[in-house]
């Protein structure tokens, strides 16, 4: 069931677009991150939700019904900034019931909605302190608690981590993953951080240049990357060029050097010049396990990056990065030498441009 | 010798009174113009005329109605110049920043304002004299383009209470455009939208944000205003001629021997004033912590 739609939203800022041609369906209850590099039209696209700016064209709806140009305070969508906003003239406590007193509900409703969200965030003992007496999480706990509290359809977080340590951003994204759980609200999250993103949502949207470059689970961005952009954007990536050699069976080439692909090539002719990406914790010494691909690989360089441990080989003329993990028993090839390594089919990503 | 060792900067003889080196010029200032003259009053306020210690003075500020009268009229013109200034200023400050006028002309009030907030005393008395006096330019025209003699048809009269007022607005109100302006620049636009998003109308974001925020400032600036005013004398005496008789131009009297030389008098007066100064600016720095904290 749909929840919160958008359809062919577009937004210009006079001749330039900054947001083109987006369409999402995002369910009740469903948590979902726009994910790309800062510029790419993320917080665009959130604001147009909330009814700060209007789109140029298209249409958003929440329920069926039609918001696109509603004034942001008609719209019921809470907001949480990525500087806190909190108002510095109230307390923790006035704050988170600014929006139900602004509704004009009862006083002790107020105070008991107010209870409830303090004990949420774990802050009831800040209940009376101003925001200048907080830290920053905490700061950024009574914006959540403050946009929750009004009940809102959707909650919308721009970039809510990006001003904090990171042991706190590692922490608080937890906790609002499992405060957005628990509640079951839908969830719309802006963020750059590639690692957020795959660790908070149900799916994600890989944004580039104001254009949807993907959608997909965490899973399935990371796993099965369609675009070069999206593949870079997420993970690290050995980015190749390829020939096509036979569309049927997904074989190709690389520097001459002949790989089998588990991607759809159907649409490409004998020739075609693709883009192949392989990531590189695909890799292996072929005399671990023994599969497609099999080719020669000369080791160029070996660093160590604590859990893993990063080989340069040369494919060719192309150059490669392989990861391993590392472990004190790992029997490390040496530099200079050729050995056989080998990827799956499902490793071999014929990217589009 | 270990102590030496672990904290060698510090117990080096030289380098304590070179600390202090940088700030001599800032203690100098202080005892020159701040701590003498304070102690000169405070001595003058209780000595009489052949040099005895006394309470008359003193006593004399609160027994003497003229005096309290004069007091009375100060504050009440430098509320009144505080007030309206206050207001205007805060208006013309809202404009060019929240209120989104062109960038050009606000560097334009500012620049004026930084002329005109220091534009006082006999120039700006003649200055007004010129426009708004009997013969000014202002009031010839008036007289000229709608037959209205200001002077005679109207209660007008640049040489009163609202006159000195209006002359004092000049240098007020710019004095209340440069405090306000980074002020409100301060008030960040995710307030606003914050407030919207959780339902406010602009007035009710108005209401309940953005004018508590400022209030502080506001407050705060409208104090410094009233020093500015309560403080001046030249612009007042040459545009009454000492016919207002405002607290600085009574001073002025005792201390510079027309009739009513005496100085003793004369330093008590001061004193008073210095008394009334130092409390409005503890209110404003008061005020100011308070602002300070939240727009950071
Ligand atoms: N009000 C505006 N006027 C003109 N350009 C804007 C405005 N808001 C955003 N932009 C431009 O739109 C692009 C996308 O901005 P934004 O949505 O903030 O990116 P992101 O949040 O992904 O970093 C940027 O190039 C930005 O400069
Ligand atoms: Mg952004």
């Amino acid at each position: 069931m749909t929840h919160l739609a958008l359809k062919n939203v577009s937004k210009h800022f006079g001749d330039f677009t900054a947001v083109k041609d987006f369409n999402l369906d995002v369910r009740k209850g469903e948590f979902v991150s726009f994910l790309g590099p800062s510029g790419c039209g993320k917080t665009t696209t959130l604001r147009m939700i909330a009814g700060f700016e209007i789109p140029t064209e298209g249409v958003i709806s929440i329920e069926g019904i039609d918001i696109t140009n509603k004034a942001p305070s008609q719209r019921n969508v809470g907001m949480v900034f990525q500087s806190y906003a909190l108002f510095p003239n109230m307390t923790v406590a006035q704050n988170i019931g600014f929006g139900l007193r602004i509704r004009k509900e009862k006083e002790s409703d107020i105070t008991d909605r107010v209870k409830e969200m303090l004990a949420i965030i774990n802050l009831e003992k800040k209940a009376d302190s101003y925001p200048y007496q907080l830290s920053g999480g905490q700061m950024q706990r009574v914006a959540l608690a403050r946009a929750l509290a009004i009940r809102p359809e959707v909650l919308l977080l721009d970039e809510p981590l990006s001003a904090l340590d990171a042991k706190i951003r590692v922490s608080l994204r937890a906790e609002i993953r499992s405060i957005q759980q628990k509640l079951g609200i839908t969830a719309i999250y802006v963020t750059h951080d590639q690692e957020e993103a795959l660790s908070l949502s149900d799916r994600i949207v890989v944004m580039n240049m104001g254009e949807m470059e993907q959608v997909g689970t965490p899973f399935e961005i990371y796993n099965f990357p369609t675009t070069v952009f999206s593949a870079n954007f997420v993970g690290t990536l050995n980015n190749a060029n390829g020939e096509v050699v036979d569309p049927a069976n997904g074989t190709l080439t690389v520097d001459g050097v002949k790989f089998e692909s588990a991607t759809d090539l159907k649409s490409r002719k004998k020739g075609d010049k693709v883009k192949v990406a392989i990531r590189p914790e695909r890799f292996s010494f072929a005399s671990e396990i023994r599969k497609a691909n099999v080719v020669d690989a000369k080791i160029e360089n070996i660093t160590f990056l604590g859990s893993v441990v990063r080989i340069q080989i040369k494919i060719g003329n192309t150059r490669f990065n392989m990861d391993t993990f590392n472990n004190p028993f790992l029997e490390l090839p040496k530099i200079g030498s050729t050995e056989q390594v080998t990827c799956s089919k499902e490793a071999v990503l014929v990217l589009d441009e | 010798m270990a102590q030496t060792a672990l904290n060698p900067k510090s117990s080096s003889p030289g380098s304590d009174w070179k600390k202090w080196l940088g700030v001599t010029p800032f203690f100098l200032f202080a005892i020159l113009f701040l701590v003498l003259p304070s102690l000169r009053l405070v001595m003058g306020s209780f000595t009489n005329d052949e040099g005895r210690f006394t309470f008359a003075n003193v006593l004399q500020l609160f027994q003497q109605q003229s005096i309290l009268d004069a007091y009375w009229l100060s504050i009440r013109i430098s509320a009144a110049t505080a007030i309206g200034g206050g207001i205007f200023g805060f208006l013309l400050a809202y404009s060019v920043t929240v209120g989104g006028l062109p960038k050009p002309l606000r560097s334009a009030l500012i620049t004026f304002s930084g002329v005109a907030s220091n534009f006082a005393g006999v120039p700006l008395a003649f200055a007004f004299i010129a426009t708004l006096g009997r013969t000014g330019f202002v009031t010839a025209l008036i007289k000229n383009l709608f037959g209205v003699n200001l002077y005679t048809q109207t209660e007008f009269d640049l040489y009163s209470f609202w006159g000195l007022s209006l002359t004092y607005m000049y240098f007020q109100f710019p004095l209340m455009v440069l405090i306000m302006a980074p002020a409100l620049d301060g008030l960040k636009r995710e307030w606003r939208e914050a407030a919207e998003n959780l339902g406010a109308s602009t007035a009710q974001y108005w209401f309940r944000v953005a004018f508590p925020v400022l209030l502080p400032s506001i407050l705060g600036s409208m104090i410094l205003l009233f020093g500015n005013a309560f403080g001046a004398y030249a612009t007042a005496y040459a545009l009454t001629g000492g016919r207002l008789g405002i607290i600085t131009i009574q001073i002025g009297a005792q201390i510079r021997g027309d009739v009513l030389h005496n100085p003793g008098l004369g330093y008590a007066m001061a004193m008073g004033m210095v008394v009334i100064m130092a409390i409005s600016l503890m209110g404003y720095s008061w005020l100011q912590k308070r602002s300070e904290r939240w727009l950071r």
